[in-house]
């Protein structure tokens, strides 16, 4: 069992424990490319699981299928509503607000415009969301929580990624990513990304977020703060399956994961999941620490993202960089990477020994328990030369700089291997192992 | 779907529609009697015989516009909404150039709480007739409420519990019937053309004849002996303003004359019922006069004015007229007319 399965937090029971082994594609060199384009369409529905397929390389996957541009969503809709607003269209603004509301009765900040337009029609506003104030008072900190929420998506919709740059946690993706998850707390937003060998990462869609309502830096169960790091899906949690609270379904991360265990940061079920059927969407400090989005988005998330194979990187906020930026520090930590495995293959534990940290730990053993099967791993690998598949570096810097690598070493002549992932953390200028497992 | 029918008929040339009007208009003059006797029954709450009669009437000319009309605030008063909105969308769909029964539509939409047909078919109303005050006050009430609405399902309040349903003015009666003098009615008080709500069509020749008293056709306008009097008249309308506008319902009815004539098919308490709603409800109300003209004759008086009326969220500006008789040392309100 390589992580551990989320529980509590969210309340609800999680599905079995994912217990995978040897997934490795026969897909010859890692691909990293560097051309991103920029949204056309949704990807194609896909299974969210595979969790017991045996992996068969060379296992054809059927090429994305573009499907037709996506009918406009609900926010793209209120976006259109404050445009017109902006353009001074206050009745084709009521217009639009009315059948968005109509379409969406629980979308709380589309009322709150709607009522706006209405009062509109009969006196100049005088703030977003100017509730008669019997109205306001009776619900000030919902109403206060609703113009943060339009700050929020406003902000996000104004503040777009630089086109081409990409987040800069994600050094190197397999072509087993194919999809990637990023959160920008300060934007309350969600970006997700399709990875495919022919365009590189692509941003297909993002979405509007809630995170915990103490915020976020999740340190300890029940603070009520959602988490920051490098994370992976780690299962998929269907509708039927949850109470309504939860909404369109869940996709649980591998909260706390080693580099969390290792600071001590306690909790556990960290989410991303819906809404409850009474609301369309949450203020932005709104759960216990899971990340919730609209239904809508969140089913797509559902029928998008593979489990286990898709990070997701959480982070105060993004920054936005130059895939070129990152290809050197992907070639360099290749080299560190390779340092290690020539250390191995020379045979020389001591060397060996050299990257790994004091407080390394693997799988429930620290470093003295560990060491006889690295010694044991050491003679079998001496002398023996491997390839690296699939390689992905997710990069996560906070008061230390970590590396989340995962990818399967094929020895010569074999047709598969184990994925492993390993966090090395910069010590003193130098990248050690602090933890390593099997996925 | 009737739709291929009925529109032809609508749409024959404007012409068709106006002269029919005009001939109805005619005919309404000529069988006032019948109105009134159907609005005197619908006033004395005989419903069950004013609707025989309204029936029997219709019964040879099924398209007159006014005695479907006061079918439809029969039914309205009748307690049944159904047939009235039949009845009022029947007539919107034949008389499309009419605001009331759309005014009346809405009034009905909101009785059963669907207040965005309501508005829709108060926006018509408004389309219709532009300076339609009683629309533009009802629309108002419609927005505030669709707007509280919507703020309560944004903020999830339960507004559906505690929100005041607005308090809607049905239109008595389409083309005003004659002016009737002040007393012939049973009641104390006359049948006239409706108070605040200008009728279409008719009622503005009578308004403008009473209101403006024509160059040389008074033969003692005596402004001097008349400055006091004038004085006297303006510092009553202002009184009423601002009784009005201070909620204040005992000095704001005192203002109209016992013979005030209050809109047709309304009883004097209804009528006082209605304005105390309409006053009583608002949380402020400002109004201020603009270009106030007084002009007298002897006990009589006529002042006209803009009105800038606010009420919450809703600002009306209009014209207004007030007929206005001493009464001992007072004068009071025995009209008044709206428009612009």
């Amino acid at each position: 069992m390589p992580f551990v399965q989320p529980v509590s937090v969210c309340r609800m029971k999680p599905l079995t424990c994912v217990v995978t082994t040897a997934l490795l594609l026969g897909a010859v060199g890692s691909v990293w490319a560097q051309k991103p384009h920029y949204p056309t369409g949704p990807t194609p529905p896909r299974q969210a699981a595979a969790h017991t397929a045996p992996a068969r390389p060379t296992a054809a996957r059927p090429a994305p299928v573009r499907a037709a541009e996506p009918q406009l969503n609900a926010e793209a809709r209120l976006i259109g509503v404050y445009r017109l607003i902006g353009q001074g269209k206050s009745r084709q603004a009521l217009a639009e607000a009315q059948t968005l509301v109509r379409d969406h009765p629980n979308f709380q900040l589309a009322q709150l415009i709607y009522g706006d337009l209405l009062s509109s029609q009969m006196r100049p506003l005088r703030a977003l969301g100017d509730a008669p104030d019997h109205i306001a008072n009776a619900a000030a900190p919902m109403l206060a929580e609703l113009r943060e929420e339009s700050a929020l998506r406003l902000k996000a919709l104004r503040e777009r990624p630089p086109a081409g740059t990409v987040p800069s946690q994600l050094v190197a993706l397999s072509p087993r990513n194919k999809h990637v998850i990023a959160v920008d707390a300060s934007r309350a937003r969600l970006y997700l990304f399709e990875n495919t060998p022919q365009t590189g990462l692509k941003l297909v869609a993002d979405y509007y977020i809630s995170v915990g309502k103490s915020g976020i830096e999740k340190a300890a169960e029940g603070d009520l703060r959602t988490p920051l790091g490098v994370y992976f899906i780690t299962s998929a949690l269907n509708r039927s399956s949850l109470k309504d609270f939860y909404g369109a379904g869940a996709l649980p991360i591998n909260y706390p994961n080693p580099y969390d265990t290792i600071r001590g940061k306690t909790g556990s079920g960290i989410w991303l999941h819906g809404t409850p059927p009474n609301q369309f969407s949450r203020a932005p400090k709104a759960t216990d620490g899971c990340v919730v989005l609209a239904n809508p988005d969140l089913e797509r998330l559902m029928r998008t993202v593979e489990v286990r194979s898709t990070p997701v990187v959480i982070a105060p906020s993004l920054q936005w960089v130059n895939p070129a930026v990152l290809k050197t520090q992907r070639t360099a930590f290749e080299q560190t990477l390779g340092a290690w495995q020539a250390a191995r293959v020379s045979g020389n534990l001591a060397k060996v020994v050299s990257f790994y940290t004091s407080d390394f730990s693997s799988q429930g053993k620290n470093f003295d328990q560990w060491l006889p099967s690295l010694e044991r791993e050491v003679n079998a690998v001496a002398g023996r030369q491997s390839q690296t598949k699939d390689l992905s570096v997710l990069h996560w810097k906070d008061i230390a700089e970590t590396m989340v690598v995962t990818f399967a070493e094929l020895p010569a002549n074999a047709r598969t291997a184990p994925t492993r992932r390993q966090y090395w953390i910069k010590v003193h200028g130098q990248w050690k192992i602090f933890y390593e497992g099997i996925v | 779907m009737n739709h291929a029918h009925t529109p032809t008929r609508r749409r024959l040339p404007g012409i068709f529609r106006l002269a029919a009007l005009a001939a109805g208009l005619t005919f309404g003059l000529a069988h006032a009697d019948e109105y009134s006797d159907v609005n005197q029954l619908l006033r004395s709450g005989k419903l069950v015989e004013a609707s025989a009669k309204a029936d029997q009437y219709l019964a040879g000319k099924p398209r007159d516009p006014q005695m479907r009309f006061l079918k439809g605030v029969i039914q309205s008063e009748s307690g049944k909404p159904t047939e009235a909105i039949s009845t009022f969308t029947k007539l919107t769909e034949d008389f499309p150039e009419l605001p009331e029964p759309y005014n009346n539509l809405a009034v009905l939409y909101a009785g059963q709480s669907q207040f965005d047909k309501a508005r829709t078919a108060l926006e018509m109303a408004i389309r219709t007739n532009p300076s339609y005050a009683t629309a533009h006050e009802n629309l108002g009430d419609v927005y505030a409420k669709l707007a509280s609405q919507a703020y309560s399902k944004a903020l999830q309040l339960d507004g559906s519990n505690t929100a005041v349903q607005p308090k809607l003015a049905l239109i008595r009666d389409l083309f005003a019937t004659p002016a009737a003098k002040g007393g012939k009615a049973p009641t104390p008080v006359a049948a006239a053309p409706a108070v605040e709500t200008p009728p279409a069509a008719t009622a503005q020749a009578p308004r403008t004849v009473a209101a403006t008293p024509l160059p040389g056709a008074a033969e003692t306008p005596a402004p001097a002996g008349n400055a006091a009097a004038t004085t006297e008249v303006e510092s009553a309308v202002r009184a009423w303003a601002a009784a009005w506008a201070a909620k204040d319902m005992t000095a704001y009815l005192a203002a109209y004359s016992p013979n005030f004539a209050v809109p047709a098919g309304q009883s004097r308490k209804a009528w006082e019922a209605d304005r105390r709603a309409r006053i009583v409800g608002k949380a402020r109300i400002s109004v201020k006069l603009d270009n106030l003209v007084v002009t007298t004759n002897g006990n009589n008086a006529t002042a006209k004015f803009r009105q800038e009326y606010k009420a919450d969220a809703l600002e009306l500006t209009n014209g207004k007229t007030l007929t206005l008789v001493k009464a001992g040392d007072r004068w009071q309100i025995v009209r008044e007319v709206s428009g612009n």
